[in-house]
């Protein structure tokens, strides 16, 4: 179970800051959810001391801390307010520059 | 808690009073601007009278004030310290914030009339006063996270064109910044099972080199450098405080950036106080800080951006004296983390009261040369800021850089003491220059400026407040000096907030 978590922070991770490196504001977007949900995840594996325990399951004698799941619902919910204003953000400049090019977007160049 | 002679609910209420306003702002009173503005200001006074009454009861008792939220004991539950660094810079936060308040009543930008302007400039005061006074890491994020939000939406709504941009390009590397402090979170928790600062300062004394620790210091240094505009983070400053509102960029360049610096002296005083790299990196980055900072100030042509570079460079001054560590040092940043939060906040009032008159509404320096020269009470008040921003006597600056220089001259740190002494110059030369394009040159073509504009309340409280600091700048200096001493030994931090712990 520790490997696999780790192997899927790894790739989510990866491929999160891969895409957040990209040119095209949509991929840079997508790059951040995917980095962001990898950190959610890392947190509620800080839950699960022993590896073998599934935060949201309990196993006979052993059990699993309740408080990363309360923080990880906040950095949820934060970051669901923080993602819908990015979409917001992106659909201004999809109306406004008919772009996904960052560097076409840019009117604060000097 | 039965020592304390203060009701530990005061600490709760500096953050209370502008969110309840802003709920309120926003059900109520929608459609009604004017009423809005008022009780904006009337929740913003109470603030500055409540962050004042938390400083002089943490003064009197020399004790911090605490509250365990909702009855739960630090540290399984969240609890509120007002100690001496805490409740200094939530009065700062507070006081410069009603004057933004103050700012934005008068003045003449359409979007201060969107019905969410004044409830985000409070969520906004409520945000930093709750992360500067609360006692938990992960509520330190939520906090942070309020403020970055309401800063990013209110800067997206500007007047200015570009707003959308500088505010999506903020947003963006900010939720980098939350999420490096979330992770910091995730490894300190994994470490060490708790996230009371407290809590965690004595666990991190006890066993300093668990094999996450260092990672979260960086994490946590990174995310704190993105907020504070740390020079290799700083690249969005610049355009995020030039494009937003003006009362609104008074407020992110003197204020919201002391969240950072208020973080790194937390980190670094309390919860790493052991950890060596530390010094080294905040002292190079606050170099590195006033090089680019002073030097962008000088090559820019547009008021506010010139503001914005000249942050940068006054947060590297901080830095560096944060990274020295010693008593003097953290005293001296502290003051001068509160006189140039005065200035700063004035001057780029000052800056978008000129824009506010010129034929075009813009802060370029094409536009505005001469237009001053209608203004001339806001010409005093600039000199008089910009002698501030340099450091001449009468005006508060003045205090805040023989600090910082006497704490450099203690630590013989001649080679950062050298680069502070042309940073000062560069702001000598950006000041002049712009005080001389704006109130002095006569333009070559006649300048038409509007005689209206926005209103010089603010700026003139604000100047007023840095003169007095400077003129009588004891009763700072003695608190600043007993705030360092108190941050000296986290182990008094450690006790006095989980007092009566089990």
């Amino acid at each position: 179970m520790e490997l696999l978590i780790a192997l899927t922070l790894g790739l989510l991770f990866g491929v999160g800051v891969h895409q957040m490196l990209r040119r095209n504001v949509i991929r840079s977007a997508i790059g951040l959810v995917l980095v962001g949900n990898a950190v959610n995840l890392f947190l509620i594996h800080c839950g699960a001391y022993r590896g073998i325990v599934p935060p949201y399951t309990t196993i006979e004698g052993q059990s699993s801390d309740p408080l990363p799941q309360a923080l990880v619902l906040t950095a949820i919910v934060i970051g669901m307010g923080g993602f819908s204003f990015v979409l917001a953000v992106l659909y201004v400049f999809a109306l406004r520059d008919r772009t996904g090019d960052m560097a076409n977007v840019s009117q604060l160049k000097h | 808690m039965p020592e304390t002679s203060v009701n530990p609910h005061l600490a709760l209420l500096p953050i209370v009073l502008p969110l309840a306003a802003a709920a309120v702002g926003l059900l109520l009173l929608r459609h009604r601007p004017r009423a809005m503005a008022l009780l904006a200001l009337a929740a913003m006074a109470g603030g500055v009278w409540a962050s004042w009454s938390l400083v002089s009861a943490v003064n009197a008792e020399g004790a911090p004030v605490v509250l365990h939220v909702g009855g739960w004991r630090a540290p399984f539950g969240i609890n509120l310290v007002a100690d001496h660094l805490g409740a200094m810079m939530a009065l700062m936060c507070q006081s410069v914030l009603l004057a933004g308040v103050l700012y934005a009543r008068g003045c003449r930008d359409t979007c201060v009339r969107f019905p969410v302007f004044y409830p985000l400039l409070l969520t906004l005061a409520a945000g930093l006063t709750g992360a500067m006074l609360t006692g938990d890491l992960f509520n330190f994020f939520v906090f942070a996270e309020l403020v970055v939000i309401s800063g990013t939406v209110l800067t997206a709504c500007s007047d200015h064109r570009g707003g959308v941009e500088a505010a999506y390009k903020y947003f963006y590397i900010a939720l980098v910044a939350a999420m490096a402090l979330l992770l910091a979170n995730g490894c300190l928790y994994a470490e060490y099972g708790t996230l009371n600062m407290a809590d965690l300062a004595a666990r991190i004394a006890d066993r300093p080199d668990a094999p996450l620790a260092g990672v979260a210091l960086g994490l946590l240094l990174v995310s704190l450098g993105i907020k504070c505009a740390a020079v290799p983070f700083h690249f969005w400053q610049p355009d995020f405080h030039t494009t937003s509102p003006t009362a609104v960029s008074a407020m992110l360049s003197s204020v919201v950036v002391k969240l950072g610096v208020y973080g790194l002296i937390r980190v670094s005083m309390l919860l790493f106080p052991h950890a060596d790299s530390v010094s080294p990196l905040l002292v190079g980055a606050g170099v590195a800080g006033v090089a680019v900072g002073g030097l962008g100030a000088v090559g820019t042509h547009d008021l506010k951006r010139m503001l914005a570079y000249s942050t940068l460079a006054q947060i590297g001054f901080m830095l560096v004296a944060v990274g020295w560590k010693s008593g003097p040092a953290i005293a001296a940043a502290l003051v001068f983390a509160i006189n140039h939060a005065l200035v700063k906040a004035a001057m780029l009032m000052l800056a978008g009261a000129v824009a506010s008159r010129a034929p075009v509404k813009s802060a370029s320096f094409e536009v505005v040369a001469g237009v001053g020269r209608a203004l001339p009470g806001a010409g005093v008040l600039f000199l008089l800021g910009g002698m501030a921003l340099a450091g001449l006597p009468p005006m508060n600056g003045f205090v805040s850089k023989l600090g910082v220089f006497r704490a450099g001259v203690d630590q013989a740190a001649w080679l950062a003491l050298g680069a502070l002494a042309v940073g000062s110059l560069c702001t000598f030369v950006y000041v002049a220059r712009s005080f001389q394009r704006v109130w002095w040159e006569s333009p070559e073509a006649a300048v038409h400026a509007k005689p209206y504009g926005d209103s010089l309340a603010a700026p003139l409280l604000l100047i007023t407040a840095s003169l007095a600091l400077g003129v009588a700048p004891q009763p700072l200096l003695s608190f600043a000096s007993d705030t360092a001493a108190w941050l000296a030994d986290p182990a008094v931090y450690i006790d006095a907030s989980l007092k009566g712990t089990p």
